[in-house]
């Protein structure tokens, strides 16, 4: 069956009968036609007519008397239409089926997705409020039975609802397996379908459906195929179609543009789903372990990392072994530190070296799925020379200090040690830099830098620094969520962006000489107008009276 | 020394100018002058200034630390404000008219104002990053973020204006600022009663004030839900990227840090605005309850957290200081 009209012809009386009567099968099939426009799948289509009702496989039993209405929300389960019915297309779901559509359609209601999101969000509040992770009895300080904070919330709350590990309690973990089902639930029984009604064809047949639209306007003296040419430039979908009303109207066409904002939500559902199961699989299932460890000593992957969880099983790599030949640090001209780096060789069970890299700060070390950050430094030992003997290492210790700069101390005994108050010269260093010296009364004596080597004389006893030996505070991890979790992230990414973009549909009708068109959006609502009338201005204007388009008039 | 003077020229050129725009804005107000268009193109070419004035200042400061300049408190309130001006930049060459100004105008001289006050004088000149801070996921992850809070907060502030204007009849039983109150508004209305006055042909009104009421409640709902879809977009980049730089840097993508956790919050608050808004019936002014919750939220999670000065994420964090 011819469908697409020639529109420079003016369709007969009669033609258009006999389409009325081929048209009543209600399938067409449109076979693309180099020089009317550009249709990239041949698919069915049911076309409505007033005369009769459509009966398509894709309508599932439908009634539509005027219009297929495309409608904006989630179809309402109450009134029958598509739930929870077995696709032809999605083997996985059939299992979902099996379930019982009450729990189901219990699931998938917006208000209690809602609510489960307020609750996340509540119950995360409340993390951040509390101090998580302290010892009952900061508890018992903090929130006392005698003065409840609030006028009830005592520490007898923050203990059995587990709010003292907020985020591994089982009330927080329940909120978001709840959230995930609903998550599953939502895309199953409402976007799978809201998409399949979004991606069919509709045509709307009268002129009083389209001035329903929430933009509408009539073009006098226009033509359909004009429109349809200016909105193809505009990077919409065109596709006309013949009338097939019982009174001459001539030639409809409908138009969309960015359907891929309605598939992107499913999009965005499946990858939190994503990410929810790579974090999952990342908390039960990797290791980890802190060591600080001194420059030239060595230390076994195995003996460092602790599991996590119920799923960790050690791998071949863990019986690697690290040493740290040299710990550095660089500085910038103010003094303060800009960079550490830990030059580090791994060897293997038979003493082979396999890889040898300088770690720092936003440069791991990568090795049989293993990972090694810097993470934090410390001061070991001062090597020094006293009076021309030695060396002797001194033990640095770490000294408290208000804020995050470091400070370390070591004491030199000087005379009888034995004695209760021995004196003795003390070394402050706050990077592996400068060492500050004080004599045995306390007072300032100098300032050295390890690599000057030059003496200094402290109550008669020569001291030389000859090395700040440092250690290197590394954090080693194993994680195999990770490409799940980075997966879903991408996706998540992506998909987002893509949610952004409106689905704008549009219909045109050819009313004798003027042309009705209508359309909605289903996000853009305050740019659609505007663009829609700009659209319009560039329809030309015909000024002759035949239907021949005549260029030299451009409307508006 | 040449870069310091230039960067304290500009700031001063944009504050100024704005204060500027905004005293404008206040007069046609107050004094309700009809031929406003000669003072429109003025307050535009305000906001330009602006833009290019903060951009400039953005810039130097790049080049004369080294590092891109989001590396501390006062930095990324520059940007913040910045990205306000960005969004009425795109606003205004897409439509041609500032009617987004009374919102992004006032966020960019209050930002900028707390900014260059005596607060946080002890940050403005630039800083050297600490080691964690040297990556290239510096610029991605806090620029998003940044641009998200502006987004979003442009946007949720266009929901309380939304709420403003539908309870204005019980403000105005309990508030005292009436005329304040009148007078911003009939503003906006004589400003749809100029464009729209077409659609009177096609709908039906009770009253001509409550009709151009409801155009500009629409208007508003229609751009805030706009502006809050790209900000949850930038928000979301943002929080990805920051996770994908915690685990190059720190080992673990997700620490239930304090500032993720509000960052994360934020997020669920949008979601939320997001998906009230697919039912017809949370339209409206339940969803535009939500969005100013979010403004609230965003506010704790930028600053509030920032005052504790605990966690990872403390680079953010300052003491506030009276000079």
């Amino acid at each position: 069956m011819e469908t697409l009209l020639n529109p420079s012809k003016t369709p007969k009386l009669f033609a258009s009968k006999t389409h009325l009567f081929k048209s009543s099968l209600l399938h067409s099939i449109f076979n693309p036609q180099p020089h009317t426009l550009f249709n990239r799948r041949p698919l069915s289509v049911t076309i409505t007519c007033k005369v009769k009702t459509s009966q398509g496989p894709k309508n599932d039993g439908k009634n539509i008397s005027k219009k297929i209405l495309l409608s904006d929300s989630a179809p309402e389960l109450s009134n029958g239409e598509v739930k929870g019915k077995p696709t032809n297309g999605v083997g996985a779901w059939g299992l979902v089926t099996k379930l019982p559509k009450r729990v189901l359609a219990v699931l998938s209601n917006l208000p209690l997705a809602i609510g489960e999101m307020f609750t996340v969000a509540g119950l995360m509040v409340l993390g951040t409020a509390i101090d998580q992770g302290e010892a009952p009895e900061f508890y018992f300080q903090q929130y006392p039975e005698e003065n409840p904070v609030l006028g009830f919330f005592t520490w007898r709350w923050v203990l059995t609802l587990g709010l003292d590990h907020m985020f591994s309690s089982p009330i927080f973990l329940g909120t978001l397996v709840l959230l995930a089902t609903s998550l599953m639930a939502c895309t199953y029984t409402t976007q799978i379908p809201l998409v399949k009604v979004a991606r069919r064809w509709s045509f709307l047949q009268s002129a009083d459906a389209i001035r329903k639209q929430e933009f509408s306007e009539a073009l006098p003296r226009a033509s359909v195929k004009d429109l349809g040419v200016v909105l193809m430039g505009a990077g919409y979908e065109v596709i006309f179609s013949s009338s097939c009303y019982v009174f001459l109207k001539g030639p409809s066409l409908y138009a969309f543009k960015g359907l891929a904002g309605r598939f992107a939500p499913i999009g965005v559902h499946l990858a939190m789903l994503l990410i929810m199961a790579g974090g999952t699989l990342s908390a039960t299932g990797s290791f980890r372990g802190s060591v600080t460890v001194p420059q030239g000593l060595n230390f076994v992957m195995g003996d460092v990392l602790g599991p996590t969880g119920f799923l960790s099983t050690p791998t071949e790599a863990f019986n690697t072994e690290v040493h740290v030949n040299r710990f550095y640090m660089d500085y910038y001209d103010s003094g303060e530190v800009s960079q550490f780096h830990t030059d580090l060789s791994l060897f293997d069970l038979n003493g082979k070296e396999v890889t040898r890299k300088t770690l720092s700060v936003n440069d791991p070390l990568r090795y049989g799925g293993i990972t090694i950050y810097q993470t934090d430094w410390s001061f070991s030992a001062l090597q020094i020379l006293k009076d021309d003997e030695g060396p002797f290492n001194l033990a640095m210790a770490p000294l408290k200090v208000n804020g995050d700069k470091k400070l370390y101390g070591t004491f030199l005994p000087v005379g009888d040690t034995d004695s209760p108050n021995v004196k003795g010269i003390s070394m402050l260093a706050r990077d592996l830099q400068s060492i500050v010296l004080y004599d045995q009364q306390g007072k300032f004596a100098g300032m050295r830098r390890p690599n000057s080597k030059l003496p200094i004389e402290i109550d008669g006893t020569k001291i030389i620094i000859v090395d700040a030996i440092g250690s290197s505070g590394l954090d080693l991890k194993t994680d195999p969520g990770v490409p799940t979790v980075y997966a879903g992230f991408g996706a998540l990414m992506l998909t987002t962006c893509i949610s952004y973009l409106s689905h704008a549909q549009i219909w045109a009708l050819q009313d004798g000489t003027t042309v009705i068109v209508g359309g909605k959006t289903n996000r853009a609502k305050a740019e659609f107008p505007d663009e829609m009338n700009c659209l319009l201005d560039r329809v030309p204007e015909i000024v002759e009276s035949c239907i021949t388009k005549q260029p030299d008039s451009i409307g508006g | 020394m040449i870069f310091s003077t230039l960067e304290h020229i500009l700031t001063h050129i944009s504050f100024s100018v704005v204060s500027i725009v905004i005293t404008i804005h206040f007069l046609t107000l107050f004094l309700l002058v009809d031929e406003v268009v000669g003072l429109y193109d003025s307050s535009e070419k305000g906001m330009i200034v602006t833009f290019f004035c903060i951009t400039g200042l953005l810039v130097t400061r790049w080049i004369y630390s080294g590092h891109f300049p989001l590396s501390d408190l006062y930095e990324s309130l520059i940007f913040l404000s910045w990205g306000f001006s960005l969004i009425h930049m795109v606003y205004y060459f897409k439509k041609r008219k500032n009617d987004l100004s009374a919102i992004t105008a006032p966020s960019v001289i209050f930002t900028q104002g707390f900014a260059t006050s005596g607060l946080l004088t002890k940050m403005h000149q630039s800083a050297i990053l600490a080691p964690a801070l040297q990556s290239q996921w510096l610029m991605m992850h806090v620029s998003m973020m940044v641009l998200g809070y502006a987004a979003l907060l442009c946007g949720s502030l266009l929901s309380v204006a939304l709420l403003v204007i539908t309870f204005r009849k019980a403000i105005k039983i309990i508030g005292k600022n009436n005329n304040l109150l009148n007078q911003s508004f009939s503003f906006g209305e004589i400003q749809y009663m100029n464009e729209r006055s077409n659609v009177l042909l096609n709908t039906y009104f009770l009253s001509s004030k409550n009709f151009y009421r409801y155009q500009l409640t629409q208007q508003l709902d229609r751009w805030s839900y706009r502006i809050i879809s790209l900000g949850f977009i930038f928000l979301t980049i943002g929080i990805l990227s920051g996770a994908v730089w915690a685990n190059e840097a720190w080992g673990s993508y997700w620490n239930w840090d304090p500032k993720e956790t509000w960052a994360f919050i934020t997020w669920t608050v949008f979601a939320i605005y997001l998906h009230t808004r697919t039912n017809k019936n949370l339209e409206g002014v339940n969803s535009a309850l939500v969005a100013s919750m979010g403004f609230l939220i965003i506010w704790i999670c930028y600053f509030g957290v920032n005052l504790l000065g605990i966690g990872l994420h403390s680079y953010g964090s300052f003491t506030l200081t009276s000079n």
